[in-house]
């Protein structure tokens, strides 16, 4: 009924504000007498703390503060989203390069700068551990304080901890063949166009919070333990992030400027430079062995997969990607035995955290290379080797678990389609084909409330955080379409902790599915209110009336809501309220702590054209096909795949963090760190999607906009080896890089 | 010595007067001067593009100009594109098109697009990849941009 | 009030005013035209000048491009945009044009000027082969009057020139060809989108057989070598004969292997395969020119 509802594409919610500048980002909220800070670092990627002189930065005017470790509560308090590791300024010794030893507050951010430059850190260096072979290594000093995990086994290692996946017996298995590889995905970094930003200012006796956060109840949840103070006296403010990408999700220095703020009595306002948020946030790099069983006609028998990720010297939310990412590692594949260990290690690099794809995209790498490594010994073509082994909905590829909840064969059909797989190629050219599968959320727990007022007009309450996947759009969308609002009626607030009721988090594609069925529920309930109000102002029986989006249908006639919720509000007016509250329960027996509620499925095929002489790869085509059940916002969908796809060609062809000896980061920034540009784009690029309505979301909904990333360089690789034949087995495929595998 | 300098610039048709210190760049004065906070801060040398304004008729990085340097000057930012609250066909083919995914690098991949087509109003796809390739953007919007840009060149934005 | 990052900035209006600002403050003067570089290291502090000189409202230096003498004059003010749109340099310098193209984006060419581009002096500097291929012409002024420098003696290492203390550029000159000359510009790069260059070279074949090649980012500062048997310019010529002839012009290549952007391999492979294309597309400049 609704031309703006669900399966259309209105304009961006938000996204008039954003075309006129008008978008308010964290940076640009301006409180008054607010104090400027800075965070002072060491050039130094694991040193000993010797003495902090703070006087001569103390004393340059303007300067109100100069924190360190010595001034917080003692011992300095630490925190992270898995472990309470991480200090709220460094203690006695920096782990990573760029780790902050104190913060200097003042009055105008000059002062701050140049205070910051006078702090005299003395420090003594220290060796560090960057490479997955050092952390590894039998007598490797240890990057984690031994008495952060008491009773662990792994304590005495740099492993922070081994994941186990395994069925069947992967040992006993017969193969024809057997193709043992090892491949290696970059250190890369989100890059989001906003840098982080954070404000905190004292709120009566609580304190308020602005933040580029992604998770605004997490990070409430972490300050009010850290401050002491209850729930409801911390406020945390989430402005729409700009681009957060994983990077975003959990606190970093939130709580030094919270601690700043609280000493001071005065707002005080953090934001990083480019070369701050670069050490601030990665994802993790990984080296990948795979051992593949197949028989002589592509069957896999067994798949044997090591993954050693090598995550930061805090474990912020890394553990977790590891175990996550690397559970569907062997991917969406019938394969009767399979093991998997994936270990995450620690380093004294800067933590790295989620990153859209989550630990995925690093063995998808590695088993859909291997498979056309194994596919091209066969001499079995690369399309059918994963169509005579792919899932087919309903099969538990994961024994136990949440069984294949799509269609996979159909979107892998239409990509190969797309690409023109098998039809003939120029000289120098070649064609790439890979598939992946990323589990969406295992728990959740996000409430929403919508208020119908008198008019008609509708307000949304929900505490997703819009970072540029367009939440507020589709959810304003599915209200607009229960309630029969035009969809410029219905008004989606977000981002107060104080007036937007809680949400677990917005990350792994979840929220179109758990935050859009809450919102559907509250307007169930909103939609029953109306029935009985219909009921009592008509004097019909409830049974007897039903609704259709805007309509209410009595036996007799229909009349729009409006009419209804007028007549049946009367003379005090009033409006109707509904919650809704998705609850995705926690399974302590499942390694993940729960089912994926969903599978994101994608499957990307490339065309590409690779310069000899020089190794410079050229996408002709780009094909990305997910399978995303309803498509609520189609336009959003697909610039959330475009956008996924053009990530993955970042770290597949020139993303990648560079360290000197002694693992300083020696490209921080945006000259040396290179992204794609929209020179970088595929000649062709063509996105689709596979619409069967099978999620568990709002309308058939799954959720989307990690998979698109996932099969990318796996894809590109094996374009590149089908033009030159030359093998890659490590990323970035950049032009030097590609030059040295085709000249050896 | 590092007196604070009088200015005067155009900003967006209106005429702004005010002194600066020396150091202060053409962004640290659009936003903190004149609350101009449509015109964003990322790299700060001048690749990223998030600080593009358009200066006696050229794009420019603001973070690379110093304040000083634009005395004199006529600049457009973001905040000058609609007219009375009317968008301009390039922000409404934004909208239309889907270009603005997290919205930061917005603003300068307006005022680029501004300026290409008033360069080149009717540019080929690799012109347009080329003369907006100094505006990053990591969501990875390019395909929508261009294709809103290509709609208003080819004169389909109403 | 203390102004930490303080500098005074000067704008002077004629070319001896500026000179005398350089006198007085030495080398606590930093002059800015483009700003491109000049910015990015006053706001990292690795210059704390005690006065900025902004050149760019001497009317001398914006003349722009004029023809004078036998020369075409690019004024230090000009900027990379309109380097690039000129007719007269793509007429006959058209492996400038190639160069100042791709110095950065837009926005940066709109700002970067030539003569900022020159005295900054990266090695990887891209207007420095096809001004080395073509000769040109520094013109320096000073409070001691003014002088003459040649591109060929005008880079010492990254950014150091042969420009005395109290000099600055005023104009760069090209002197136009006496006889018809095909020249292109190639450069490596990290990714198709605006970058710094990790090879750059020029390649200009003249009608008397007379082959020059300039390159950069293989060294401390840009190399400038000549062919003059004849062999590169000689359509007809083996692919042997000119691989050893590009083999001895690129002796000169001595890449850093502390570089991030390229290796040393990887960069003198790139010289060989640029020399081989950008030969290539001189000789087809030059027969059109002919043709003309």
């Amino acid at each position: 009924m609704n031309s703006q509802g669900v399966g259309s594409s209105p304009h961006r919610a938000g996204g008039y504000d954003r075309v006129t500048g008008l978008q308010e980002y964290v940076a640009d909220i301006r409180l008054s007498d607010a104090l400027e800070a800075k965070l002072v670092a060491i050039d130094c990627a694991h040193a000993r703390i010797v003495s902090i002189d703070t006087i001569e930065a103390a004393s340059v005017p303007g300067v109100r503060l100069v924190l360190t470790a010595a001034d917080l509560p003692q011992p300095v308090p630490r925190f992270g989203p898995q472990a309470s590791d991480r200090p709220v300024l460094a203690v006695d010794e920096t782990k990573y390069h760029g780790e902050p030893v104190a913060l200097v507050a003042a009055e105008t951010l000059e002062a701050a700068e140049e205070a910051a430059r006078l702090v005299r850190v003395e420090y003594e260096e220290l060796p560090a551990i960057f490479t997955l072979a050092d952390a590894l290594a039998p007598s490797a000093p240890l990057v984690q304080d031994t008495s952060l995990r008491p009773n662990d086994p792994l304590a005495a290692t740099n492993v922070f901890r081994e994941h186990r996946v395994a069925w069947g017996d992967v040992d006993a298995v017969d193969a024809d063949l057997v193709v043992d590889r090892s491949y290696t995905f970059p250190m890369v970094t989100h890059f989001p166009i906003e840098v982080p930003a954070f404000i905190a200012a004292p709120d009566g006796d609580g304190v308020a919070i602005w933040s580029s956060i992604q998770h605004p109840n997490w990070l409430q949840k972490i300050l009010a333990k850290l401050l002491g103070l209850p729930l409801a006296k911390v406020r945390v403010h989430a402005p729409d992030p700009g681009g957060g990408f994983g990077g975003k999700q959990h606190a970093k220095y939130e709580p030094v400027v919270a601690f700043a703020a609280l000493k001071t009595g005065r707002p005080v306002r953090l934001v990083l430079s480019l070369e701050e948020t670069f050490q601030a946030m990665r994802r993790a790099a990984c080296e990948t062995r795979v051992r593949s069983g197949f028989k002589r006609d592509g069957t896999l028998v067994f798949q044997d997969i090591q993954a050693n990720y090598l995550i930061g010297a805090y474990v912020d939310i890394a553990d977790r990607v590891v175990g996550k990412g690397s559970y569907v590692g062997a991917g969406p594949y019938n394969i009767p035995a399979v093991r998997i260990v994936a270990r995450s290690v620690l380093s004294h690099t800067m933590p790295s955290t989620a990153f859209r794809g989550f630990g995925n995209p690093q063995v998808n790498w590695a088993v859909e290379s291997n498979l056309d490594e194994g596919a091209l010994e066969l001499g079995i073509d690369r399309l059918e080797i994963r169509l005579r082994n792919l899932a087919r909905r309903g099969d538990a590829f994961i024994p136990f678990d949440t069984p294949a909840d799509g269609d996979w064969q159909q979107t892998v059909r239409r990509a190969a389609q797309l690409i023109d797989w098998g039809k003939p190629l120029a000289p120098g050219r070649g064609r790439g084909i890979a598939l992946g599968v990323k589990s969406g959320p295992t728990t959740g727990l996000s409430y929403s409330i919508v208020r119908l007022l008198v008019d008609g007009s509708v307000v949304v309450y929900a505490g997703t955080s819009d970072m540029g996947q367009g939440a507020r759009t589709v959810f304003a969308q599915i209200a607009a379409e229960e309630l029969g609002a035009p969809i410029e009626w219905v008004t989606v607030i977000m981002g107060d902790t104080l007036v937007v009721p809680y949400d677990q988090q917005t990350s792994a594609s979840r929220s179109t599915v758990l935050m859009g069925n809450s919102i559907l529920k509250a307007c169930r309930s909103i939609q029953a209110q109306l029935r009985s109000m219909a009921a009592r102002v008509h004097g019909r029986p409830e049974s007897e009336i039903s609704i259709d989006h805007g309509v209410i249908r009595l036996a007799d006639r229909e009349l729009p809501i409006v009419d209804v919720l007028k007549d049946g509000l009367g003379s005090l007016g009033g409006e109707l309220i509904g919650t809704g509250e998705e609850r995705k329960v926690a399974e302590a027996a499942h390694p993940l702590g729960g089912a994926p509620a969903f599978f994101e499925f994608n499957c990307t095929a490339i065309e590409a054209e690779v310069d000899g002489d020089t190794g410079d790869v050229t996408i002709l085509r780009h094909v990305t096909v997910s399978d995303v059940g309803k498509a609520i916002n189609p336009l959003q969908v697909k610039m959330q795949d475009e956008g996924a796809a053009l990530q993955g060609l970042g770290h597949t062809l020139m993303e990648h963090y560079i360290f000197d000896e002694g693992g300083r980061v020696r490209n921080l920034g945006a000259i040396d760190y290179r992204i794609p540009t929209s020179m970088d784009l595929p000649h062709e690029f063509v996105s689709e999607i596979i619409e069967n309505g099978d999620g568990p979301g709002p309308y058939g909904a799954k959720g989307m906009s990690e998979g698109a990333l996932l099969c990318v360089a796996p894809a590109v690789a094996a374009a590149v080896r089908d033009a030159t034949g030359a093998v890659i087995r490590d990323l970035p495929l950049t032009p030097e890089r590609g030059w040295r595998a085709l000249h050896g | 010595m590092t007196d604070k300098i009088p200015i005067q610039m155009t900003v967006n048709g209106r005429v702004r007067a005010f002194t600066v210190a020396p150091q202060k760049t053409l962004l640290d004065v659009l936003r903190d001067e004149l609350g101009l906070f449509g015109t964003k801060e990322c790299c700060r040398v001048g690749e990223c593009g998030a600080c593009t304004v358009i200066v006696d008729g050229r794009t420019v990085d603001s973070c690379l100009m110093l304040a000083a340097e634009a005395d004199g000057a006529e600049v457009t930012t973001v905040e000058g594109l609609a007219d009375n609250g009317r968008l301009s066909a390039l922000q409404e083919a934004f909208l239309d098109r889907g270009a603005a995914q997290c919205g930061f690098c917005v603003p300068g991949q307006l005022m680029s697009a501004q300026a290409l087509l008033a360069h080149t109003p009717h540019p080929t796809r690799a012109q347009i990849e080329e003369g907006m390739a100094g505006n990053l953007c990591r969501c990875g919007g390019y395909e929508r941009i261009i294709e809103a840009i290509l709609d208003v060149a080819d004169g389909t934005e109403p | 009030m203390n102004d930490f990052s303080g500098f005074a900035y000067a704008r002077p209006s004629t070319v001896s005013e500026a000179a005398s600002l350089l006198a007085e403050y030495g080398s606590e003067a930093r002059l800015l035209s483009g700003g491109t570089d000049l910015i990015i290291k006053l706001h990292n502090k690795t210059l704390r000048p005690r006065i900025v000189v902004d050149l760019k409202r001497i009317p001398e230096l914006r003349r722009g491009i004029s023809e004078i003498d036998g020369h075409l004059s690019i004024s230090a003010a000009t900027v990379m945009t309109d380097i690039a749109r000129d007719e007269r340099i793509a007429r006959y310098f058209p492996a400038l044009i190639d160069a100042v193209s791709v110095v950065g984006s837009v926005q940066i060419r709109n700002r970067a000027t030539l003569a900022g581009n020159i005295c900054n002096a990266s090695p990887a500097a891209d207007s420095a082969p096809p001004l080395l291929v073509h000769g040109a012409e520094v013109l320096a002024a000073s409070v001691n009057g003014t002088r003459r420098i040649p591109i060929a003696e005008f880079f010492v290492r990254s950014g150091v020139t042969t420009l005395r203390a109290g000099e600055f550029v005023t104009a760069i000159e090209l002197p136009l060809p006496k006889r018809p000359i095909g020249a292109a510009h190639m450069r490596r790069s990290r990714r198709r989108g605006h970058d710094l260059a990790s090879v750059t070279l020029c390649c200009g074949v003249d009608e008397s057989g007379l082959t020059r090649l300039a390159y950069g980012s293989v060294g401390p500062k840009p190399v400038l070598a000549l062919d003059e048997s004849g062999v590169l310019a000689d359509p007809g010529a083996p692919d042997e004969a000119k691989a050893e002839i590009f083999e001895s012009m690129f002796a000169g290549a001595s890449p850093s292997p502390r570089s991030m952007r390229a290796s040393p391999e990887y960069r003198l492979a790139m010289l060989r395969v640029l020399g081989v294309r950008a030969l290539r597309k001189a000789i087809e400049r030059l027969e059109k020119g002919r043709a003309q």
